[in-house]
């Protein structure tokens, strides 16, 4: 039974990445319809560029822990949202009228793009986060000794999930944003200006993805170029899971998922972990294709 | 149209480059440049072309320069295939690589058919020399010697209920296997078996599973940036138990990554890293990589290439010439005890590295290795 | 056929016929690579260009048949030519099996779909599934392809076998492509509603589709198996897939001559270009981004099919 509670912990620990890097998914396909690729490699940036400026910039000397974190991730917020921003510019805006395949060709590539680009500039080896930038006491749940860090990194998730979802319910932007996920023509047709709401989109989603980097390797110490995408296939995953397209989706998809694995690894077998879960992705498209929380969306004729 | 220009376009390269077949003793250096291994292949480049360098300023090879031809295998069996029959058509005379034992195989029979004689650096599988191929050798010493020396360690330190951890890789697993047997011929019970996904963060749930199982110590026979993982994050569930890796844990990373208080404790077998080596050879091998480079260098694989460089070099100058015939011959006759960067060199028939290599090291609390005696 | 078909075919014919003459061997074996990502993408083509659905799980058929062909003649020393039917048959009712419960999801979800399916192909074979694919080591030792006495070792000879074999694929599926099955694929790409609206039954179809595909690629793993004797998980991983979809895609899907063209460029740049090594990757990634921008139905897209149309004489 111990190890029962213990590897749930596990899996909701893992499960909390997974859906901050699923949300990103799941707003970007909202909107444009499109799977973007190159989500996990933005997600890679953010734990890069997370690292360059820490290094560079001391904040943790200066501001100490919690503070100097929470501005990092901030910035690092900042700078992958810029990409992302452009990466829409540049590689799925002029695709906008075209067949949704070419698209989804784009975002490979340009995922294969940033991937090879980044091992150009940092270099193939693995880097590491410094050790002690946050204290390390453990929290005792159940009697378990859980590691501070995850626990923030679960709340981290749910707080900006929640940010999110209130964000696109109750202000105004949002309701642009779920207009145009509805219909772009229709929201055109409203007022509402397509292209900024689309761009804003991909500021956000990839700003959470990048902040999920930055935690990811806070956490677990070690990055390299490679770590997209597996992150970005799980995620994914998530996003499916929950219902594409929808934020409360991604949050209960991803700690479902990393439930679903760590208890499998436990139970059935460790090396079949990934197939496991992928295995239920496929259950779930085949049974019920709009995700646990989905919407049923009508097919037009 | 465009097929008949790329095609044309693509010969005339071809002729192009043969043409620029100059006179120089032309070795050929195959690893993973790009891909998931890139760190190794670029390191295992920047030693040998480094060593060739410095053997040009002594002189040469029989009164010629030595050009060192590298290729990229991208650690994937097929591009192996392509860049060995690219390597095989440029003239050279032997091939140090590769890093990965399926990679390495992907090209053995085309370097066999060409005559070329094939060192690899990096591919432990034990079937790679049972196959009667003549011009093979490697530096790097057979899984089941590995094997050997882990259980004899875990035997002589008295554990009881060991559990082993591999990757899935051909490498680990290899030697996960080799590990079971072992220990089962002595008796020793294996109470947990299975692999981790490399590329992972998280092995939480792994750790728990293998502590449910209760061992009192674990073999872990996969790569340095999962073992890193491994011990930071046993350290923070509060689990105790020694840890001893394989020799492709040998990383300075590994502190790093798992940082110093979890690393503390942990061993593992490798070949003696250069630092611990006492010959002369050594000492300025790594003093000249560390001026050129400003670092010193960081995994055993990469020196094992060199190795692999300086005894074929060594054969060619034996030997009197570079004809692959005899400068096999010459590897597995003549070349005994060769002071190698990674200890004393020599090769039996089948082409394997003769003699104990491995040794059991100790990370100590400042993160140092240290050798075990 | 066009004035400049009618050239350029036999040129090309002979060329290619005269190549391993030319060639030395590196350059014979980059094409045949090619050859073989040409049977690969063609058989891809029937599936993604004519049928128009979202596969991305192609290796995992490729791998189907290299291994059937591998563990069956390494355990029993069947002849590799005899297996190559087996291989084809294995990967045609996989996909049998796997398709039908996925044949009706929507565009999008049978992308992702076809991603998890050859994942967890992937992951079965290094995980050794019932015991004998070998796990990540593979399997190897497989035996060259054996014709009437004559043992195919060189890459010379495999060329001429690659290359024969991409002439009758390309000759069965062009009579594929103006068949009334081929006429049914292109109709329900286009408009899957109104096909089904005219008694084309979608399912079946797609589901044909699917297992023509494969078997068809299953064959093609076969030769791959008995060129390389070694086969291991690492040449069937998503990435793979990515190649092969791409080949279609850039070439031009649903136009046979647009696959090759793409075959050559996906496959043969890179050997091109080999010297750029690192960069390669990212050329190919920006190749990719630039192509779906500036030329999205590929370089070759497929011809509009004329038909000529007698004039009615009025009648008095």
């Amino acid at each position: 039974m111990e190890q029962f509670f213990q590897q749930l912990t596990n899996g909701l620990a893992v499960g909390g990445i997974y859906a901050l890097i699923a949300l990103g998914y799941t707003m970007v396909y909202g909107v444009l319809k499109l799977i973007n690729f190159a989500h996990g490699d933005l997600f890679t940036i953010g734990a890069y560029l997370g690292l360059t400026l820490l290094t560079s910039l001391a904040l943790t000397d200066h501001v100490g822990g919690f503070l100097g974190v929470g501005l990092l991730a901030l910035m690092v917020m900042g700078l992958v949202g810029i990409i992302g921003m452009l990466l829409e510019r540049i590689a799925y805006r002029p695709l906008r009228e075209s067949p949704r395949l070419s698209a989804v060709v784009s975002a490979l590539g340009a995922s294969i793009f940033f991937q090879n680009a980044i091992m150009l500039i940092y270099g193939a080896k693995f880097y590491v986060y410094p050790q002690d930038l946050l204290p390390k006491i453990p929290v005792y749940i159940f009697g378990m000794p859980v590691p501070l860090m995850r626990i923030l990194i679960l709340v981290a998730s749910v707080v900006m999930m929640v940010a999110l979802y209130l964000f696109v319910q109750k202000t105004k932007i949002g309701t642009a944003i779920r207009a145009a996920a509805i219909d772009q023509g229709a929201a055109r047709l409203m007022g509402i200006d397509v292209n900024r709401v689309i761009m804003l989109v991909f500021c956000i989603g990839p700003a959470l993805g990048g902040a999920a980097g930055m935690m990811v390797g806070i956490y677990y110490g070690q990055i390299n170029f490679t770590m997209g995408w597996i992150y970005g296939l799980k995620a994914f995953t998530a996003a499916i899971l929950g219902g594409i397209g929808n934020i409360p989706g991604a949050m209960v998809g991803g700690l479902l998922l990393g439930v679903i694995e760590a208890l499998g690894a436990a139970y059935i077998s460790i090396a079949w972990k990934d197939a496991i879960a992928f295995f239920v992705l496929i259950v779930i498209l085949i049974v019920r294709p709009t995700g646990l929380l989905g919407e049923r969306v009508a097919e037009k004729i | 149209m465009k097929k008949l220009l790329s095609l044309v376009g693509g010969m005339s390269l071809m002729l192009a480059t043969s043409a620029f077949a100059a006179d120089t003793v032309k070795i050929g250096l195959m690893g993973p440049m790009t891909g998931a291994w890139a760190a190794e292949g670029q390191e295992m480049k920047q030693v040998v072309d480094m060593l060739a360098e410095e053997l040009n300023q002594q002189g040469g090879l029989l009164g010629k320069k030595v050009e060192v031809i590298s290729e990229d295998d991208a650690g994937d069996p097929r591009q192996s295939s392509l860049a060995a029959n690219r390597l095989a058509t440029q003239g050279i005379v032997a091939v140090i690589g590769t890093y990965g034992s399926s990679i390495t195989e992907a090209s053995q029979n085309i370097y066999d058919e060409a005559g070329i004689v094939q060192v690899a650096n990096g591919s432990t599988a034990i079937r790679l020399s049972e196959k009667g191929l003549k011009n093979f050798f490697r530096t790097c010493p057979r899984d089941d010697e590995q094997g050997k020396v882990a259980v004899a360690t875990i035997g002589k330190l008295g554990f009881k209920k060991i559990a082993i951890l591999h990757d899935n890789t051909s490498y680990a697993k290899g030697l996960a296997e080799e590990a079971q047997t072992n220990l089962k011929g002595m008796s020793i019970p294996v109470v947990f078996f299975d692999a981790l996904t490399p590329g992972e963060r998280d092995y939480n749930a792994i750790l728990t599973k293998m502590k449910a199982s209760n061992p009192d110590f674990v073999f872990f026979t996969g790569y340095y940036p999962e073992a890193g993982l491994l011990l930071r994050q046993k350290k923070e569930m509060g689990w105790n138990v020694p840890f001893m890796g394989g020799d492709a844990v040998n990383n300075p990373d590994l502190v790093k990554i798992a940082g110093a208080p979890a690393a503390e404790g942990f061993s593992f077998l490798t070949p003696p890293l250069p630092k611990d080596l006492d010959t002369p050879e050594a000492k300025a091998f790594v003093a000249s990589f560390q001026k050129k480079f400003s670092t010193e260098p960081k995994s055993i694989y990469p020196v094992l290439a060199g190795d692999g460089f300086r005894v074929v070099t060594a054969a060619i100058k034996g030997a009197g010439s570079a004809e692959p015939a005899k400068v096999s011959a010459y590897l597995k006759t003549t070349l005994k005890d060769f002071p190698g960067l990674t200890g004393k060199l020599s090769f039996n028939d089948k082409g394997d590295r003769i003699g104990e290599v491995y040794r059991v090291y100790k990370v100590d609390a400042q993160g140092n290795f240290v050798l075990q005696p | 056929m066009k004035h400049s078909e009618r050239i350029l075919y036999p040129v090309l014919f002979a060329v290619l016929l005269a190549a391993p003459l030319v060639l030395d061997r590196y350059w014979l074996d980059v094409l045949n690579s090619v050859g073989l990502y040409v049977i690969l993408g063609l058989s891809l083509n029937i599936i993604l260009g004519h049928a128009g659905m979202f596969h991305m799980g192609h290796a995992a058929f490729y791998a189907i048949g290299a291994y059937t062909t591998a563990i069956i003649n390494t355990r029993y020393g069947i002849p590799v030519l005899w297996i190559m039917p087996i291989s084809g048959l294995a990967a045609a009712l996989f996909a049998l099996v796997v398709a039908r419960p996925i044949i009706h999801l929507r565009g999008d979800y049978l992308l992702i779909v076809t991603i998890g399916m050859v994942e967890i192909v992937r992951i079965a074979l290094i995980n050794n599934v019932f015991g004998i694919t070998g796990g990540a080591n593979g399997i190897f030792g497989i035996a060259r392809p054996d014709l009437f006495g004559f043992k195919l070792r060189q890459p010379q000879h495999f060329f001429y076998f690659i290359w024969l074999f991409v002439a009758l694929t390309v000759f069965l599926f062009s009579l594929l492509e103006n068949s009334r099955f081929g006429r049914a694929l292109k109709y329900l790409r286009e408009d899957e509603v109104a096909a089904e609206g005219s008694g084309i039954n979608t399912a079946h179809y797609k589901l044909a589709a699917f297992v023509l595909g494969a078997g068809w690629a299953g064959m093609a793993g076969t030769i791959f198996a008995s060129k390389m004797t070694i086969i291991s998980p690492e040449s069937f991983s998503f990435w793979e897939s990515v190649v092969l979809f791409m080949i279609v895609i850039l070439g031009g899907a649903g136009n046979i001559a647009g696959v090759i063209l793409g075959a050559f460029l996906v496959v043969g740049l890179p050997e091109v270009f080999r010297d750029l090594a690192s960069a390669r990757m990212l050329v190919y990634g920006v190749a990719m981004m630039f192509m779906m921008i500036y030329r999205t139905q590929g370089l070759l897209p497929p011809r509009p099919r004329v038909y000529s149309l007698h004039t009615v004489r009025e009648t008095q």
